[in-house]
Formats: structure tokens, C-alpha cells, sequence
């Protein structure tokens, strides 16, 4: 068994690191470079196993909405022209808001809906009193009461101080999953990675911001503003500091969730792309051959992925959980004079 | 020149999470051979510090990325 495992395994590497190469040969003679930041950008079409799946555009220019099915339809009805790939209204004038759905906004909707469909499904189960009152049933609820209780325990009673936590849970629960999901996807045959966009973490960290300022104690605005127990000279300078304080942590939490998932796609991407450079520098046999050293470290950067994926999802509800539980806290005793920030 | 100081920034800027987290990893594996049983908490708060740094240099990554791409 595990040495038709094994055999398995080596006929699988040796044609995965054979048809990149002979495909690379076809490619470098078709002189199309690899274009390695269009495969992490944002796109106006999926491409799924082989179609070409086109979304709408939807577009706010010179105060009048314009909707279309695809690109292609928006240049054919003549008010706009493609430039440089993007789209620009024919009559000179500029696009006020482009409000067209993107791949990455479908794998977010994706990544949303089954999060919602887990949680609802799982919930009508515990309703019915399956996992109350008897053991939970199947590997599925099992996996979601692990991963339950571990954001409940280890990530918000941890970090958010005496009950208030319960109240955060849901968004927790939700922003990890959903976030689980959404760099996993990026991992699939077609897939993209919807953290791999500013614009999706941003929004993820503003909603931790909003949440964040929304609960926050009398104690929190209080170190924000009047720092408690130094002498008021001081406070001139510390006040802008923990004002600016307070944007750069969800900034921080973007852009860490951001660049750790574009640069594990971009890393994927040179990999692969370095068969192609051997095979036009030194010719076939040399591409084929490198293929098979650079295969299996694709393979293994891909596991790595997977597994910073779920790290990454982890390290962002976390310091979710961190920064509402800071703000949230309240102090007793300032009297001492030298109580240190928490 | 831009595509010099990008990769001269990216590899400054791995130099010093390199240093950062190999010191967090020091003094984790450290405590946790003092006290084994506080493994669990040990790994939490460094996990968790591990993080902070590694933000502070991906934002010197990206900062490096938009060199190369817009500058």
C-alpha cells in the first residue's frame, strides 16, 4: 500500500515536471511573457476551467449610470474606449465611481456565503439539540465545534476581558472563517485570492476599527486624549501619537494580511516561472530538467501557503480580539501614578 | 536605479524581521524547555509578537513593490 502510494506519488511529480516544460517550450516560441502581477490583480472575468466567464460592468460616469454584461459590450455600445486595459469614457470625460464586479468580489461573496451557510446550517443542528444534548454527530460538526470553541476560548475569553466577550464572538468566528476560506481559494485550479487585494483587507480591518472605537470604554478615550498619570506637558505629545495610534493598527492589520497573501501567490508564480526561464535560456532538456528540482518545491511552497493561510486568518482575528480588548478594558486604579498602557 | 533601492529595501527589510523573530523564537523555545508546562501561552504570545513584527516589514515589502511598479 505505501509503496504503490510512493509510486503514485514519484509518476505524479515526474508529469507534472514534464508537461510544464514541454508547455513552456510552446510558450517561450509563442513569445507571450509570464505576466506574473496579472495573475494576483484584480480581473473583470473568472476564467474557469477553461471559459471565459465575463462580469458586469457597472460604472458611475458624468453623474449617469451605464450598465453592461461585460467589457466587450461596454466598448461595443460606444461609450467607452479601452485604454491600456482599463476603461475610459469615449467623450473624454472621467469614470466617477466604477462599481463593477470583479473576481475578487465574487470569491468574497463566495467566501461569505458558505461562512453564512456553515454557520446557519450548524445552527439549526445545535437547535434541534444535536451537540447539546447528545455528542456532536459526523466529522463536519465536529470540525466546526473545534474551530468554534477554539476562537471562543483561545482568541476572545483570552483577550477580551470578563464577559464583554461573548458579544464579539460571532464577528470572530466570522472573520475567521471567512477569511480561511477566501486564502484557500486562492490555492484552488482558477481560484484568486481575495485577501490578495488592499481593498478587501481594508475594508475586513475597518469593520475591526469600527468595532473597536464602538465598544471602547470611558478608559480608552480617556488614554487617547488625556493620558492619564503624567505630567500635562507630556500629554502634547502624546495625544497625537495614540490618535495616530489608533488608525495605524487596523492599517497594520491590512497590510499584513494583504502583502503575506500576495507575496505567497507572486512566490508560487516566480517559482513556476523559472522553468520558463531555463528553457529559454538553455533550451528544453535543461527546462524539463529543472522542472523536476522545482515541482516538488512548488508543492512544497504550496503547503506552506495552506498552512499560513489558516496562520494568517488566525493572526488577524487575534489581533482583532487583542485590539477590542484593549479598548474595551477598564482601568480601576490611576491613582498610582505610574500605571503602565496596556 | 528605483529597481536597486526596491531590492536593496526588501533585503534590509528581511534582515531585521529575520533578527526579530529569531529573537522571538530564542527566548520561546528558551522558556518553553524552563517551563514546559506553559508551552500553550508561550506560543500564543509569540505568535502573536512574531505578527507585529512581520507587519512592520511587509509594509516595507509593499513600500518596496510600489518602487518597482510605480516608481
Amino acid at each position: 500500500m505505501l509503496r504503490a502510494c510512493r509510486r503514485l506519488l514519484i509518476t505524479t511529480i515526474l508529469l507534472f515536471a514534464i508537461v510544464p516544460g514541454s508547455w513552456a517550450q510552446q510558450a517561450s516560441s509563442a513569445e507571450s511573457p509570464i505576466d506574473v502581477v496579472g495573475k494576483v490583480q484584480d480581473h473583470n472575468s473568472l476564467d474557469v476551467a477553461g471559459l471565459h466567464i465575463s462580469l458586469p460592468r457597472i460604472i458611475l460616469a458624468d453623474g449617469q449610470w451605464y450598465f453592461y454584461g461585460s467589457t466587450e459590450s461596454a466598448v461595443e455600445s460606444g461609450n467607452f474606449v479601452q485604454e491600456n486595459g482599463a476603461l475610459v469614457p469615449s467623450d473624454g470625460s472621467e469614470i466617477t465611481i466604477d462599481m463593477s464586479i470583479t473576481s475578487h468580489l465574487v470569491f468574497f461573496w463566495i467566501a461569505i456565503a458558505l461562512t453564512l451557510l456553515i454557520t446557519l446550517v450548524m445552527a439549526r443542528k445545535y437547535k434541534r439539540g444535536a451537540g447539546r444534548k447528545t455528542e456532536p454527530k459526523g466529522w463536519f460538526q465536529n470540525l466546526f465545534e473545534i474551530t468554534f470553541v477554539f476562537v471562543r476560548d483561545e482568541i476572545a475569553k483570552n483577550n477580551i476581558p470578563d464577559e464583554k466577550f461573548r458579544k464579539f464572538v460571532p464577528y470572530l468566528f466570522a472573520v475567521f472563517v471567512g477569511i480561511t476560506f477566501m486564502n484557500l481559494f486562492g490555492l484552488l485550479p482558477w481560484g484568486a485570492t481575495a485577501t490578495a487585494d488592499i481593498t478587501v483587507t481594508g475594508i475586513l480591518a475597518l469593520f475591526t476599527f469600527l468595532i473597536t472605537q464602538w465598544n471602547a470604554s470611558k478608559d480608552h478615550w480617556k488614554h487617547v486624549f488625556a493620558f492619564p498619570g503624567v505630567p500635562w506637558p507630556m500629554r502634547i505629545i502624546l495625544t497625537p501619537i495614540e490618535i495616530i495610534g489608533l488608525f495605524t493598527k487596523p492599517f497594520a492589520l491590512a497590510v499584513r494580511l494583504f502583502a503575506n497573501m500576495l507575496s505567497g501567490k507572486i512566490m508560487i508564480i516566480c517559482m513556476l516561472g523559472l522553468i520558463f526561464i531555463f528553457t529559454d535560456f538553455f533550451g528544453t532538456a535543461v527546462g524539463v530538467g529543472s522542472s523536476l528540482l522545482v515541482v516538488p518545491l512548488t508543492v512544497a511552497l504550496y503547503v506552506l501557503k495552506a498552512f499560513v493561510g489558516i496562520l494568517q486568518a488566525y493572526i488577524f482575528t487575534l489581533l482583532s480580539a487583542v485590539f477590542i480588548g484593549m479598548a474595551a478594558e477598564e482601568h480601576e486604579h490611576h491613582e498610582e501614578g505610574i500605571e503602565a498602557h496596556a | 536605479m528605483g529597481l536597486l533601492a526596491a531590492g536593496i529595501g526588501a533585503g534590509i527589510a528581511a534582515v531585521g524581521a529575520g533578527i526579530g523573530i529569531g529573537m522571538i523564537g530564542k527566548s520561546a523555545t528558551e522558556s518553553i524547555a524552563r517551563q514546559p508546562e506553559a508551552s500553550g501561552d508561550i506560543r500564543g504570545a509569540m505568535i502573536l509578537t512574531a505578527a507585529l513584527i512581520e507587519g512592520v516589514a511587509l509594509i516595507a515589502a509593499i513600500v518596496c513593490l510600489l518602487i518597482v511598479f510605480l516608481g
